[in-house]
């Protein structure tokens, strides 16, 4: 199950002005395969997530998804947006929309789903975060947890075949993070691929088939959980862990 | 009883005039309303197009945006109108008065009303345009589904004062023989050598059509504020 490469991830460099941020990554991101990303802050890790779906523009390296290479064209940029999916830190759920239509609007616009189809999908989706109560109401009124489940379920809609995790439970309070990891959680055992971006290494242990440890903008050592936090190499995964715990 | 007849006499021809005159207005009401409406409806398609000039990335059409918007500010609007009337003739465009009129109102708010526009569109929060584009919209699926919607919400309160200052300035198509409230007025007070009670139609018309006005606008935007919480 866990062989077909899913996304490539090539000698990826990405420069602010002259601030190197990313110095060369490469991954390989297979079908089904829960990857976190871990490392300190400004380590790089939301710009790699951002530059796979192109919300920033990389300066070398390349991107495949299923096997073919992403141009850096909006059409192909497009196409591969629908494919990987995103859940940001801040939820960014669309306040003039009811839950109901954040879920349904990917869709609807993108892809020219029937309205009837598109509702019912988004009805299912719904449930399946726990919140086809909340079908009609507005984001406003709902928690940060409720907010992120919604992200969630509208970033599904698309049928993606990859989903990005930004830090998904980082703006939320502590009584609230377990609901979104659940929801995370029964995803990665549906099969779904995923990479997440987390500082919350219990679930990350818990939930990844991999870890990928980022330091100053390189991927610093990768392994299973077992590996990175029972058996880390690196001092700087050794520091780093030891100044979570 | 002198005080009573200073009093009371001029009262009574006050209110006579009143009621003889006001009917005598719905013409001039209509025009108003028909500059008015025309105007606004035209100004706000000005305007929303010039923010799009405005936020392309084409620097050509920004520059055009940027010409008008400072030409229509740099000069007063009783000389656009007076250009458009009298001056666009002389170069072979020459249009009816009330078309005159109108283009000119447009013209003069819709460099206003895309200041508005602009400054609610870049007041949404970025991550907006990023959850969209990270859907897989494209910008300009993202900018009418998701930025426009909210602009225009956050616009309302400045657009209606824009409204209620077009209906205003519909006051000025005047000088350009639109016998509209204020002009009508102007030529009921000549008639009857008597403007005060004339004056004083024209002003509850006015405060009428803007009174109504902006309390569509509350009950819009109290409408619109469903999804706050
Ligand atoms: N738009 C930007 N312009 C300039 N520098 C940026 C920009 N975005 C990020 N950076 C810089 O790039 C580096 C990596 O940032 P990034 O956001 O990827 O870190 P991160 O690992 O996600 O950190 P955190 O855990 O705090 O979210 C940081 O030094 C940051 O200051
Ligand atoms: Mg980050």
């Amino acid at each position: 199950m866990k062989d077909k490469l899913m996304i490539k991830v090539a000698g990826l460099h990405k420069y602010y002005d002259d601030l190197e941020v990313l110095k060369g990554i490469d991954l390989d991101v297979h079908e089904g395969e829960v990857i976190s990303i871990i490392g300190a802050s400004g380590s790089g890790k939301s710009t790699l997530l951002r530059c796979i779906n192109f919300l920033e523009t990389k300066n070398k390296g390349d991107i495949y998804v299923n096997g073919k290479k992403i141009r850096r064209s909006a059409g192909d940029i497009n196409k591969l947006r629908e494919k990987v999916g995103m859940v940001f830190q801040r939820f960014n759920l669309f306040p003039h929309k009811t839950v109901l239509q954040n879920v349904m609007v990917g869709p609807v616009v993108i892809k020219k789903a029937k309205k009837i189809e598109a509702r019912n999908k988004a009805l299912k989706l719904l449930e399946s975060v726990g919140l086809e109560d909340k079908a009609d109401v507005y984001p406003a009124m709902l928690s940060g947890g409720q907010q992120q489940r919604v992200a969630i379920a509208r970033a599904l809609a698309m049928n993606p075949n990859v989903l990005l995790f930004d830090e998904p439970t980082s703006a939320l309070d502590p009584e609230l993070v377990g609901e979104v990891l659940q929801v995370i959680d029964k995803l990665a055992k549906q099969g779904m691929t995923m990479l997440i971006v987390t500082h919350e290494m219990g679930f990350a242990r818990e939930v990844s088939d991999r870890v990928v440890f980022l330091h100053e903008g390189k991927i610093e050592e990768s392994g299973t959980p077992d590996d990175i936090f029972e058996r880390p190499q690196s001092e700087r995964l050794q520091a780093f862990i030891a100044s979570i715990w | 009883m002198d005080l009573f007849n200073g009093f009371f006499i001029p009262l009574k021809e006050f209110f006579m005039v009143v009621i003889k005159y006001a009917p005598k207005f719905d013409q001039a009401v209509l025009l108003t309303l028909e500059l008015s409406v025309f105007s606004i409806a035209l100004g706000t398609i000005i305007g929303l197009i010039v923010t799009i000039l405005k936020l392309t990335k084409f620097k050509g059409l920004q520059k055009i945006a940027y010409a008008y918007i400072s030409i229509v500010r740099g000069t007063p609007l009783l000389l656009q109108l007076y250009f458009i009337f009298f001056g666009l003739p002389l170069i072979g465009l020459e249009f009816n008065a009330f078309i005159s009129a109108t283009i000119g109102l447009a013209f003069h708010s819709g460099a206003y009303i895309s200041e508005i526009f602009r400054g609610a569109i870049i007041s949404i929060d970025y991550g907006q345009e990023e959850a969209a584009r990270a859907l897989g919209m494209s910008k300009i699926e993202a900018f009418i589904h998701i930025i426009l919607p909210q602009a225009f919400k956050r616009s309302i309160p400045s657009l209606g004062n824009q409204f209620i200052i077009a209906v205003k300035d519909s006051s000025l198509a005047s000088v350009i023989t639109i016998t509209e409230i204020t002009l009508t007025a102007r030529q009921f007070s000549a008639a009857t050598y008597n403007p005060f009670p004339i004056l004083f139609i024209a002003g509850v018309y006015y405060y009428v059509i803007i009174t109504i006005l902006s309390k569509s606008l509350k009950a819009l935007e109290r409408r619109l504020q469903v999804d706050e919480r």
